[in-house]
């Protein structure tokens, strides 16, 4: 029967899973920037020409940025999984994955100069950080109450 | 705070222990404890009620308004 635990090992199993994905993702880049000159070599952009090295850079800064938000997404879910639900700690660990969303959108941002498409993942990756963002806020925000609750005899 | 929370004093003079206290107005003992070190942030007047009811004493005995000090 399907229920809370195991809907929650199966965050942290798929968490653990992209973790070790990504770097191995990562290995390919070359290959991928080679492909994707080679089928998509006119795309729609202001600076035309090859694409290989500026969307390797691009794919690495935004598999850095994704590293340290899934380590984040594994913390706050350790944390989840031991009932520390509304702590400081998680308001940390989101707020570190909205700047991660945030910062990831930049490098998308700039190859969107080659590829104007990219910008659709740009605004993408900011809008979800910035909903991330209002998310830690109202954990800030039950993390106060919550401590103002427990110091309530 | 400036809110200070004497309730030991006033323990001591009914002589009664913490458990005991803890026991009677039934909070925990930890509870207890943070209500003694000031580290409350809000008490209940439920709470209140039973603290003076058992310590018999009034709520201004337990609780003191002290105006914090400016650092020069």
């Amino acid at each position: 029967m399907w229920n809370k635990t195991k809907s929650l090992q199966l965050s942290i199993i798929l968490v653990r899973v992209l973790f070790v994905f990504i770097p191995l993702l990562m290995l390919c880049v070359p290959v991928i920037t080679e492909w994707y000159d080679a089928v998509y070599g006119e795309g729609i952009g202001l600076l035309g020409g090859r694409v290989a090295l500026p969307l390797s850079i691009c794919l690495y800064l935004a598999a850095v940025c994704g590293m340290v938000c899934l380590w984040a997404l594994g913390r706050l879910l350790q944390n989840i999984r031991k009932d520390e639900v509304f702590t400081a700690a998680n308001c940390k660990h989101l707020r570190v994955i909205s700047w991660c969303c945030l910062l990831a959108a930049i490098p998308f941002g700039v190859f969107g100069i080659w590829r104007s498409l990219s910008f659709v993942v740009a605004l993408a990756a900011a809008f979800f950080g910035l909903i991330l963002r209002v998310l830690k806020n109202v954990f800030e925000k039950a993390v106060e109450l919550k401590e103002e609750n427990d110091y309530t005899i | 705070m400036p809110i200070i929370v004497n309730l030991d004093v006033m323990m001591a003079k009914r002589k009664i222990s913490s458990g005991e206290l803890a026991k009677k107005i039934d909070i925990t003992p930890a509870n207890l404890s943070i209500l003694k070190t000031g580290k409350a942030k809000a008490i209940r007047f439920s709470t209140l009620e039973k603290i003076c009811e058992i310590l018999q004493c009034q709520p201004g005995d337990i609780l003191e308004f002290r105006e914090e000090e400016e650092e020069t």
